[in-house]
C-alpha cells in the first residue's frame, strides 16, 4: 500500500510543474536537451569538483523553481544515493582499492585501512549518481508528465513508441486505482498479516484479476481510439512554441557543459 | 535489477544504446505486422501491467518482502516482441518520471529487462510446455520455471555489466571511476541474490497468475499473441 501511495504522489502529482518557477517557464524540449546534457557530464567527469558544482547548479535551480528544498532532498536522496553510499563503503578499504593509506584503524581484531583512491572513487561514485537522480528528478517534478512524454519526439522516438508511452501513463493511473482498492478490500475484511503463503496466492490472484480486467478493456479503448479519429497511424500533437528565453537557456547550458568538461 | 545512472560507464552506456536501436526498430516493425489495429491498446495495457506488477509487494518467508520483474509473465501473454516494446516504454516511464533506473542505463536496461529477459524466459517456456494443452499444469510449471531461469540470466547479465566496469573505467592510481566492484563481488552478489529471493518470486508470481489465468479464462493465454 505504502509503494502505491508513494507512487501516486510522486509520479502522478503535477503540483511543482504548473508553480510559476524558472525551470517551470523553460520550454519541456529545451529542458529535457539540457538536463540530458548535465547528466552526460555527470557521467564523463572524472573530477569530483565537477560533480559537486554541478550537485549545486541543480540545487540552485531548485530554489529558483519554487520548489520545497527539503521535499527535493528527500524525493532525491531515499533510495538510489543512499544505496549507492552503502555500496561505496566497502569500496573505500584497502581490501577492495588498494593504494595510499589515509586512515588506518582496528575494528574486532581486523585492520581496516582506508585507501586515497578509495575514497576519492567512493566519493566520485556517490556525488555521480546523486547528480544525476537529482536533474532526472527536477526535470520530472517541474515538467506536466504528458509533456514530458511528448517531449520523446525530440529525439526522433518512433511514433508507436511515444502513442503506447501516452496510453501507458494513463493505464498506470488506473491499474494503481484498482490495486490500491483491492488491496484496501483485502485489509478491510482479513484485519491481521496472513501467511507468506496465502500472501504470495493474493498477489498473484491481484496480478492476474489486473490482466484479466484490463484486457477485457482494451475492445473499449479502441473503440474510443476509433470514435476519436484513430486510423491505424497514431498522430501527435506538437504544439511547443520557442521563446527567446528557451534558446539563451539552452545556450547557457551547452557552455556549462563545455566549462564543466573543460572543452573550452 | 534498474541499474541507476553513474553505475555504468559511457562506453558500456553507448554500447547497449547501439544494441538496442535495432532490436526496437525490430520490434516495432514486427509487432506492427503482427498486431491486429484493435490490439494496439494491448501494448500499453501490458507496459502498464508491467509497472505496476514491480509495485507488488510478494510475501517471502522471514517476513520480508520482495518485487517479481514480470517480464516473462508479459512475454507469455503478449509473446517476446510485444514484451520488447511494453517493457521498454515501462522502464521508460520508470526513468523518466519515478527516477528508478537511470536514463543513460536505459539502453543496458532495457537489454536486459526487456529484451533478454523476455526472450529466454518465452522460449523456454515454449520448450517445456511444448504442445500442451492451455489448461495443463506442464503449463504452469513452465511458466514458473522460465520465469526463474530468465531472471537469474538477466541478474548475471547485469553482474557482468557491474563487474566489468572496473577493468574499463579505472585512473592510474587505481580509484574506480564507475562500479566499483569487480567481477568476482558483482557477478556472485546479483546471482546470489536472484538464484536465492528474487528468482523465486518471479517464478512463484509466474506460474500462479497462469495458473489463475487458466481457471478464469484461458483463451487469454493464446489469444494476446494472435
Amino acid at each position: 500500500m505504502g509503494t502505491l501511495v508513494f507512487l501516486k504522489e510522486s509520479v502522478f502529482s503535477d503540483e511543482y510543474a504548473s508553480r510559476k518557477g524558472f525551470m517551470q517557464s523553460i520550454d519541456p524540449r529545451f529542458k529535457a536537451v539540457s538536463f540530458f546534457l548535465f547528466i552526460l557530464t555527470a557521467l564523463f567527469t572524472k573530477s569530483i569538483a565537477t560533480s559537486l558544482w554541478l550537485y549545486l547548479l541543480c540545487l540552485m535551480l531548485v530554489c529558483v523553481s519554487k520548489i520545497d528544498l527539503g521535499f527535493f532532498l528527500k524525493r532525491t536522496w531515499i533510495f538510489i544515493p543512499i544505496f549507492s553510499l552503502f555500496i561505496a563503503i566497502p569500496a573505500i578499504f584497502s581490501i577492495v582499492t588498494p593504494g595510499e593509506a589515509l586512515v588506518s584503524f582496528k575494528l574486532a581484531g581486523l585492520n581496516f585501512i582506508i585507501t586515497r583512491p578509495g575514497l576519492a572513487g567512493g566519493a566520485l561514485f556517490v556525488t555521480r549518481v546523486t547528480v544525476s537522480v537529482s536533474f532526472v528528478v527536477l526535470l520530472s517534478i517541474t515538467t506536466k508528465h504528458f509533456e514530458l512524454l511528448r517531449v520523446l519526439r525530440v529525439f526522433k522516438v518512433p511514433h508507436m513508441f511515444v502513442m503506447v508511452l501516452g496510453m501507458c501513463y494513463r493505464y498506470i493511473y488506473l491499474f494503481v486505482e484498482v490495486v490500491e482498492n483491492t488491496y484496501l478490500a483485502v485489509r478491510s475484511r482479513v484485519g491481521r498479516r496472513v501467511h507468506y503463503k496465502k500472501g504470495q496466492r493474493m498477489a498473484a490472484w491481484n496480478m492476474a484479476s489486473l490482466w484479466h480486467r484490463s484486457y477485457r478493456l482494451n475492445e473499449a479503448v479502441y473503440n474510443a481510439m476509433l470514435s476519436r479519429g484513430y486510423s491505424g497511424e497514431p498522430a501527435i500533437f506538437n504544439d511547443f512554441k520557442a521563446r527567446p528565453r528557451d534558446w539563451v537557456w539552452l545556450a547557457c547550458s551547452v557552455v556549462l557543459t563545455f566549462i564543466s568538461l573543460n572543452i573550452i | 535489477m534498474h541499474i541507476p545512472d553513474g553505475y555504468l560507464g559511457p562506453t558500456t552506456c553507448g554500447f547497449f544504446y547501439v544494441v538496442m536501436v535495432p532490436i526496437w526498430a525490430l520490434a516495432s516493425k514486427i509487432v506492427k505486422k503482427t498486431l491486429k489495429a484493435k490490439q494496439v491498446p494491448l501494448l500499453a495495457i501490458g507496459a502498464a501491467f508491467s509497472f505496476v506488477i514491480m509495485m507488488f509487494n510478494v510475501p517471502i518467508p522471514g517476513g520480508t518482502t520482495g518485487h517479481a520483474v514480470g517480464g516473462v509473465l508479459v512475454a507469455i501473454l503478449l509473446g517476446p516482441w510485444a514484451a520488447c516494446i511494453a517493457i521498454t516504454v515501462a522502464l521508460v516511464i520508470q526513468a523518466l518520471l519515478f527516477g528508478d533506473g537511470g536514463v543513460t542505463a536505459i539502453g543496458a536496461n532495457c537489454f536486459n529487462m526487456a529484451f533478454v529477459l523476455p526472450f529466454a524466459g518465452y522460449y523456454i517456456y515454449k520448450v517445456i510446455s511444448h504442445n500442451s494443452p492451455v489448461d495443463s499444469n506442464r503449463r504452469v510449471i513452465a511458466a514458473g520455471v522460465a520465469g526463474y531461469i530468465a531472471l537469474n540470466i538477466a541478474a548475471a547479465l547485469t553482474g557482468f555489466e557491474f563487474g566489468i566496469q572496473s577493468f574499463l573505467h579505472k585512473t592510474a592510481a587505481g580509484q574506480a571511476l564507475y562500479c566499483p566492484y569487480g567481477l568476482n563481488v558483482a557477478l556472485p552478489a546479483m546471482i546470489g541474490e536472484h538464484a536465492l529471493v528474487f528468482g523465486w518470486v518471479e517464478a512463484i508470481v509466474t506460474a500462479l497468475v497462469i495458473k489463475y489465468i487458466q481457471k478464469q479464462d484461458p483463451g487469454l493465454i493464446t489469444e494476446g499473441r494472435a
